[in-house]
């Protein structure tokens, strides 16, 4: 593994997957002026994916945080491609698919071949073992977590995950490259849930059970937790945004990963996932869509 | 200032509320009474002890003094809640109360034997807030002869700054009690959610489990004091990180409602970890003591 001379610079960089988090995250690095080269499936992917950062884009000059211009040579500096081989010479890799270990398991030995040892690849990872995915590719040392969050381009914080072999080097280089693309990094251990989901998830787990439980409407659980703990976003419309199958899938594997019952999912949870209630996504949620028709609701 | 009413009272038979009786001169009861005179109502804040009085008329006088100063009131605002308050150690000077908010210390006998002390003073119109944080409202409402009329109304500490007010209905609290007691609290401009009489409420119910949470994976070296307060502010948008905020609030004081709310959830996530006891042992309470987490040059609170 050869780091760059300017640790952090890392001037190509690779992002698999054009999905929310891909398109965030590919949008992030092309505003810090670094080109960047999508890897997608198909090419109706790589298209809806591009769209995703078109209109994300376009939202931002429309509120003034952006010219056309700079909309224009960020798009420009976006390049996708469905061929592996089209992202040799990448000095940083950043996996951003379908969070399914095997998927990545399957992924990640072609790219690195393509890529070649000197190049230094993270995985998106909200779920799984870093350390686990590292397992699957040739030196290990340059293998880590970069942890980013929805919306990647809004989101200050990224966390950079140490798994077990991770290279002291490797986290120094990645610390700069986020302070270099506008974020704040902060170093975590390969835990389940990382650090902000290992303290989100089970307090997620506990309004939904509370909700459940009766101990008040959606909607005063809400405001009480944005006036009085500080939350930006009251619990239950944060669960309608990030998606209730979205937080299912996080918080299953973190018990299965645990047996900590802090992070099994409230029965309630699975119910509404089983009754297509996702969130905004479906538009129907705890407070999306005007919460559940049956509300177990009964203070006051 | 003209004195609020209810704009359309649902129940003709009671009477508009004048004048409030806020009873304990220590934080809350304190900031409660800047809360309650800034309103317009008469406020007559009570305390055993004369030198508690005094302190807690100085701290809500000088609050109004100070936010006036900086612009947040009008001199006229500020020395019209001034004219509003008063303060008096005899239980006997509430009597005209239509009101009474109880902010006294956090122990079930002694808020039981004030509403019982209250029965022969107040009318039986009188509605009757508690301000416990911890303690069940329906335990406290026991200790009067109109159980009925109190209802938990718990502020959040700087009261004249937090809009949520938390209501909770004790199991005899009666719906023109809660109905009378919601638009009180718009008339004094704070934010209610109605929640059920458990331990903590809402804020206490989730805040307590979170920040023992958050010492924990402090114990278990997931991040440092800077960086998981960097990581809650900047990931979860907080405006303060929770290491700043347990400083604030004083480790003692979370020690504290931590095994009100363990000792009736008995559920192990409310029980302090370890480090709880050896900070407060160790004097490092926060702010207050000017070491916590973090160290302070002052021991200033929250101001105006």
């Amino acid at each position: 593994m050869t780091m760059p001379a300017d640790p952090g610079s890392f001037e190509r960089v690779a992002v698999l997957g054009f999905g929310t988090m891909g398109a965030g995250i590919a949008q992030v690095v092309a505003r810090s002026g670094r080109g960047v080269t999508v890897l997608e499936t198909g090419d109706d992917r790589l298209a809806d994916g591009r769209r995703r950062v078109e209109g994300f884009l376009t939202d931002g000059v429309g509120r003034g945080k952006l010219t056309s211009d700079d909309r224009e040579a960020v798009l420009r500096r976006i390049t996708g491609t469905t061929d592996v081989a089209a992202l040799a010479g990448s000095e940083l890799v950043i996996e951003a698919v379908v969070e399914d270990r095997d998927l990545k398991a399957e992924l990640w030995p072609r790219v690195s071949e393509a890529v070649g040892t000197g190049a230094v690849l993270v995985t998106n990872t909200s779920a799984l073992s870093v350390t686990d995915l590292a397992a699957t590719v040739p030196e290990p040392s340059r293998f880590a977590g970069l942890h980013f969050f929805n919306p990647a381009p809004l989101m200050k914080l990224v966390e950079v995950v140490r798994a077990l072999r991770t290279a002291p080097e490797v986290i120094t280089a990645l610390t700069g490259f986020c302070e270099s693309v506008g974020k704040t990094p902060v170093v975590v251990k390969d835990r389940p849930g990382f650090l902000i989901n290992k303290l989100l998830m089970p307090y997620l787990n506990d309004v939904i059970q509370a909700y459940d439980d009766g101990l008040a409407i959606a909607a005063d659980l809400d405001s009480a937790l944005e006036l009085g703990l500080g939350d930006r976003m009251g619990p239950m419309t944060l669960l309608d945004v990030i998606g209730l199958d979205t937080h299912h899938h996080a918080t299953t594997s973190a018990y299965e990963a645990t047996l900590d019952p802090q992070f099994a999912p409230p029965p309630l949870l699975s119910r509404m996932v089983a009754a297509g209630y996702l969130g905004d996504k479906s538009g129907r949620g705890f407070r999306a869509g005007g919460g559940l028709e049956n509300p177990t609701e009964e203070s006051s | 200032m003209t004195p609020p009413f209810p704009m359309t009272p649902p129940f003709p038979m009671t009477p508009p509320i004048r004048t409030v009786g806020v009873v304990g001169a220590g934080t809350m009861g304190s900031g409660i009474a800047v809360v309650v005179a800034q309103a317009g109502y008469r406020t007559i804040l009570r305390d055993l002890d004369e030198a508690n009085l005094a302190r807690g008329l100085d701290t809500a006088r000088g609050f109004l003094s100070r936010s006036a100063a900086k612009g947040k009131l009008t001199p006229e605002q500020a020395g019209s809640a001034i004219a509003n308050l008063s303060g008096t150690t005899e239980l006997g000077d509430l009597a005209g109360a239509d009101v009474v908010i109880e902010a006294i210390f956090e122990n079930l006998g002694v808020k039981q034997r004030l509403w019982a002390d209250l029965d022969g003073v107040v009318s039986p119109e009188t509605m009757l807030h508690t301000n416990t944080s911890t303690l069940p409202v329906t335990g406290i409402a026991a200790g009067s002869k109109g159980p009925n009329r109190v209802i938990g109304t718990h502020y959040c500490n700087p009261a004249p700054l937090m809009k949520l007010v938390e209501i909770a209905r004790g199991r005899h609290t009666d719906d023109i009690t809660y109905q009378r007691t919601l638009e009180f609290m718009a008339t004094l401009g704070k934010t209610t959610v109605t929640t059920k009489d458990q331990p903590g409420f809402i804020v206490n119910r989730f805040l307590i489990p979170w920040e023992n949470n958050v010492l924990r994976a402090l114990e278990a070296g997931l991040g440092t004091v800077e960086s998981i307060d960097l990581a809650v502010t900047s990931g979860l948008g907080h405006p303060m990180g929770p290491f700043r905020l347990l400083d604030v609030v004083g480790m003692d004081i979370h020690k504290e409602v931590a095994m009100r709310l363990y000792e009736q959830f008995r559920d192990p996530r409310f029980a302090p970890p370890p480090i709880v006891d050896r900070m407060v042992a160790a004097g490092d309470l926060g702010r207050k003591t000017g070491r916590g987490f973090y160290t302070y040059d002052d021991d200033r609170l929250f101001g105006a």
